[in-house]
């Protein structure tokens, strides 16, 4: 069956932040929360310096560390592929976030604005705190996942529509012909901290 | 329309407004709030893609520090740090006001009004804005920015070269590639997310692409090759390069120069001048077959299309012609003049190493596969062109210097001596020279066509006048001297200068500024140093009323009254991806006509610009003759002019509204049946595009210079001008010249080893102008990158000056102006040098995300003669600096 993933390719993304951007707006996500994130370092001394942007988002484990420490049941790791958080079950204790050696797990205490205090919230503010709350929550772990909602409307993920270059391609990784999966196999795909031995489901092409 | 538990939920598509770019959007809208943006797929521009400033839109929609009522200026006292005490006030009472002073100000003389807007709203401006000054009656209209952001020698130098506002590789089949400062294809640029999409999908592919750069810019990082190079020196690189294709390696394109350039024609010894055929008055070249001169447009040795036949003429040598000894081939000069371009001279300047330069041209060279041609499938059939797949192409960071013009001209030389211009894999103009229209309609039609002596006019252009042939200088009539000059888009110095009013004095300008009317432009920090943009340039208005988003700095310093526009999510535009020529579908996709709609009613008293300019006509009585500027001001923007059943009615008899007008056009263009109604259903109109609509050259007959003859006259004419007005050292306007040369910038001379950094701004791909610092989901993500908010500075270079990793730290010019900032060490920067990002550094407390984030690097902007191009007008843009902890 379908088990989905991620292809991201590290020549082609130059570090816009459109990914990052295109999950907040349409996850709706508050202040300092970013499910999908672009670091960026540099390597190298002068004149051969090189900077390398790096977006990382949940990488849906196919061991994913935060379901074993999860005391409730509430990280569930579906047929599909992807981890989700059962909202009603998870207690907010974050062992999840703890455990999850790549930082891809968000806890939100209290609902902030991004604004300075004392004004009411705008429209705007009052929809996405709704619906923040309807499919994610206060208190509780939260995550990427993969934008489930969009993948039943047979959308990609937010962050794979906006891509200005192409960088992430999103298929089924049990299909050996799937675009993502002859990517993976025919440019050198690769995992980050494969001997943590979660093996993430999103890869990476190498940069040059 | 879907339903949900919240109510309706509609993805609605329009054109998005965070830039100039014009890229593709759809919005989506749950219960009448704006919650989502993505791309939108039937947009060429952008095809589904998005940047972070387009999908950050609903933050800038419902942004509580948005103007949403008229105010007024209740405190008299104007500029920089002044309380305006603003105070609501209602739309009648601030129209009434505005239409007295307006009135006011026809009555003494109409040409004292000047219009300021915004480039971010660049299609909105060709109608309210310059509709308007035509009905009006005021030739003075500036787009702030213009001449220090913008693309002064740019623009005019792809005009010339390409008949477009920028160049871009013809990324689809481009091998290798020379970017000189730009972020074209790296998040910046015109139609920058298309662009983005191409180069990664020809890094993908292989392409080569060398950065010059002083930093690890976006483009540098992604390069095969990043080349630090000392700031400002890109043109002498690049004269260095055409040296070394010329007299080092022998690499040049004689089929390209000798059909498609005015390299063959002949130079006459006296005085640089063609040597003009006695007869018919044309210039001449030399039929290698025949032996003898001949016109340059004698059938027998011109070639349109690449398969037409036609002798050889001669590129090198000395020929007598019509007893004229010494005639000489325009390449033959170029090839003699850029011999003092060696490696090694270049190095000195630009601390580019001799061998990599003399390498990087081999490479270039030998990449060009010159001979080598490719069969396109046109409307014509199959033919035959050059495949040329190298391109050099540039922008601000190279452009933004006291030698712009020629450093465009030289980047671009590379290209055309290399015949990698508007063919397979080359230099592309970007928006298209050519465009044969929507085939219902034949609109919009644009084509270049031959002046006499042969080189390339435009077809349709953003502005009035053309880049070719020049404006012929002539006593001034604006208020900022423009009209007077050859060659350049925009100019500032005059207007910045302390001495204006005595140089309007001086030009006879016969009346003084009386009345701004500024749209969305925030120019106390887009022009220079903000003291003396308000002292010596706003504060000479009598009356200034600003449609704007958020108060700016521009309004807390002069604005007498705010009048609340509504952002692009908000309005109709009709025409976003045009005027033609500026950020259109590029490359082989299809032509897309992108609209504006509103997702949602203006909100709050929002109004949108062009419906208050229409309410203003009227109230002036001068509705007729703004339909009039409209109809006037169509055909060169927008492909032709307006049928006559479509065209607006210009004696007043009918009140057009805004949708009527948007309507028209659209209509005009694309037939009854696919007027506005129809457009809005997909947000953009697409039809196919010829292949030699894009791979033009080899289908057009004219010709671009190598060789600028005619630049001669034009600095003989204006030298002579100013001299009759006593002006006699204006500028040095014997720059104006045949050939192109390398100045250095007043950074490179300056010798006081106490400012011993260079510093210069770049454009963060999270930023555009001075609108987007408020956004504050932009603002977080800008935040998270370790350069955005930083002052990026060699960490031995930082060490050897005690300045640690985050030191607040001041900037400060030879002028004693100094500006804040906190440093970012990196190895990832030419070591005398600093790197400033963005229109960053607000200070207004009406902005409170953007307020003292990052640097506002224009401050340390000198905005005198010394910093400025006489070819271009062009404002330099690196200074020399000390830097120093703050306590």
């Amino acid at each position: 069956m379908t088990r989905y993933g991620m292809v991201i390719d590290l020549k082609r993304c130059y570090g816009c932040y459109a990914c990052a951007m295109a999950c907040k707006v349409k996850n709706h996500t508050p202040p300092g929360v970013f499910w999908a994130r672009v670091l960026k370092g540099e390597t190298g001394t002068f004149p051969s310096t090189v900077r390398q942007a790096l977006p990382v988002l949940c990488f849906q484990c196919d061991e994913p560390s935060c379901l074993t420490v999860c005391p409730t049941g509430a990280t569930i790791k579906l047929d599909n592929g992807i981890v989700i958080v059962d909202k009603e079950k998870c207690i907010g204790c974050s062992y999840c976030k703890m455990a999850c050696p790549y930082g891809a797990r968000y806890l939100v205490e209290e609902w902030q604005s991004y604004f300075p205090e004392g004004l009411p919230l705008t429209e705007l503010e009052i929809m996405q705190r709704q619906l923040w709350e309807e499919k994610s929550g206060i208190g509780v772990s939260t995550k990427c996942d993969f934008c489930r909602d969009r993948l039943e409307e047979g959308r990609d993920p937010a962050c794979v529509n906006a891509c200005p270059a192409n960088a992430r391609v999103f298929g089924d990784l049990d299909d050996p012909y799937s675009e993502p999966s002859q990517l993976i196999k025919k440019s050198r795909g690769f995992v980050l901290h494969p001997e943590l031995g979660n093996k993430p489901r999103v890869y990476y092409l190498p940069p040059r | 329309m879907a339903t949900t538990t919240t109510g309706t939920d509609v993805w609605i598509p329009t054109c998005c407004g965070q830039c100039y770019c014009m890229c593709g959007i759809k919005v989506r809208v749950q219960n009448g709030v704006v919650t989502e943006v993505e791309g939108n797929p039937d947009a060429p521009t952008g095809r589904g893609s998005i940047c972070p400033k387009g999908l950050a839109g609903p933050a800038l929609l419902y942004d509580p520090y948005r103007v949403n009522y008229p105010l007024k200026r209740t405190n008299p006292e104007k500029g920089l740090g002044v309380d305006p005490k603003w105070k609501r006030i209602s739309w009648d009472e601030a129209l009434d006001t505005i239409v007295t002073k307006l009135k006011e100000c026809k009555a003494r003389d109409p040409r004292g009004l000047y219009f300021q807007a915004t480039t971010t709203q660049a299609s909105e401006i060709r109608f309210g804005v310059i509709g308007f000054m035509k009905g009006f009656g005021t030739p003075n209209y500036w787009v702030s920015g213009g001449g220090l952001h913008c693309g002064n020698g740019a623009h005019f130098m792809n005009g010339i070269m390409h008949m477009a506002w920028s160049i871009i590789p013809d990324f689809a089949h481009a091998n290798y590639t020379m970017n000189f400062g730009c972020s074209k294809g790296h998040g910046a640029g015109h139609s920058a997310v298309m662009n983005a999409t191409q180069a990664a999908d020809a890094r993908a592919r292989g392409n080569k692409n060398i950065v010059f750069d002083p930093f690890q810019s976006a483009q540098a990082s992604k390069a095969w090759e990043w080349v630090p190079i000392r700031v400002g020196t890109d043109g002498a690189v690049a004269l260095g390069i055409v040296n070394s294709l010329l007299n080092e390696h022998g690499i040049y394109d004689a089929e390209y120069l000798m059909y498609k350039t005015n390299a063959p024609y002949l130079v006459r010894p006296s005085d640089g001048r063609y040597k003009r055929d006695d007869a018919t008055k044309k210039p001449l070249v030399w039929d290698v077959v025949d032996k003898c001169p001949k016109v340059f447009d004698d059938p027998s040795v011109t070639r349109v299309q690449y398969e037409d036949t036609a002798h050889e003429v001669a590129l090198l040598g000395t020929f007598t012609v019509q007893g004229v000894q010494g005639c000489r081939p325009a390449f033959d000069l170029l090839k003699e003049h850029v011999k003092k371009y060696t490696p090694e001279y270049v190095e000195k300047i630009s601390w580019v190493p001799a061998a990599t330069i003399s390498r990087l041209a081999k490479e270039l060279g030998e990449a060009a596969e010159i001979g080598a041609t490719v069969t396109i499938q046109t409307s014509m059939g199959p033919k035959r062109i050059p495949k040329r797949p190298v391109a050099t192409h540039f922008f601000r960071g190279s452009q933004g210097h006291v030698n712009s013009g020629w450093t465009c001209l030289s980047i671009d030389m590379i290209n055309h001596v290399l015949g990698a211009a508007d063919t397979y894999g080359a230099a592309l103009g970007l928006g298209a020279a050519v465009n044969s229209g929507y085939e219902g309609t034949g609109k919009p039609l644009q084509k270049p066509y031959p002046c006499p002596d042969g080189l390339m006019v435009a077809g349709a252009w953003v502005y009035d006048h053309l880049p070719y042939p020049l404006h012929e200088p002539r006593p001034p009539t604006r208020l900022d001297l423009h009209d007077m000059f050859p060659t350049s888009i925009y100019n500032a110095v005059t207007i910045m200068s302390p001495q204006w009013f005595d140089l309007l004095k001086q030009f006879k300008i016969p009346y003084r500024p009386d009345v701004m009317i500024n749209f969305g432009s925030n120019s106390v920090m887009t022009m220079g140093n903000a003291q003396v943009v308000t002292e010596n340039f706003l504060k000479k208005f009598g009356f200034v009323f600003s449609f704007q988003l958020y108060i700016t700095e521009f309004e807390d310093a002069v604005a007498d009254i705010i009048l609340p526009d509504a952002c692009y999510l908000e309005r109709f535009t009709p025409a976003v991806s045009f005027p033609s020529t500026f950020s259109h579908p590029q490359g082989e996709d299809d032509w897309g006509w992108t609209i504006r709609q509103p997702v949602v009613k203006p909100l709050y008293e929002r109004r949108d610009f062009n419906e208050v300019m229409l309410d203003i006509c009227k109230r002036l009585g001068i509705s007729g003759k703004y339909f009039k500027g409209l109809n006037d001001s169509i055909p060169i923007r927008y492909g032709g002019p307006m049928s006559p059943e479509n065209k607006l009615v210009e004696d007043g008899s009918v009140d057009h509204s805004w949708e009527d007008i948007c309507d028209r056009l659209v209509r005009d263009r694309f037939g009854n049946e696919h007027g506005l109604e129809h457009v809005r259903k997909k947000g953009v109109f697409t039809w196919p595009k010829k292949k030699e609509d894009v791979y033009w050259k080899w289908f057009n007959p004219s010709r671009v210079p190598v060789y600028f003859e005619y630049f001669i006259d034009g600095g003989e004419k204006i030298t002579k001008l100013c001299e009759s007005f006593g002006a006699h050292d204006f500028l040095d306007w014997s720059r104006f010249k045949a050939l192109a040369d390398w100045y250095p910038c007043p950074t490179h001379t300056e010798d006081n080893p106490e400012y011993d950094m260079y510093t210069f701004y770049w454009r963060a791909i999270l930023h555009c102008n001075s609108l987007t610092q408020q956004n504050p989901w932009l603002d977080e993500l800008s935040a998270e990158d370790p350069y955005v908010y930083g002052l990026q500075m060699h960490r031995d270079t930082a060490r050897a000056k005690g300045i640690a990793e985050g030191d607040k730290v001041w900037l400060e010019n030879p002028e004693g102006n100094r500006v804040r900032g906190w440093v970012t060490l990196t190895d990832g920067i030419e070591p005398h040098h600093i790197a400033v990002a963005a229109v960053a550094g607000h200070w207004t407390d009406y902005q409170p995300i953007a307020k003292d984030k990052g640097t506002f690097f224009n401050d340390l902007v000198v905005m005198d003669k010394a910093h400025t191009d006489p070819l271009t007008l062009n404002q330099d843009i690196c200074c020399r600096v000390k830097i120093y902890k703050a306590d």
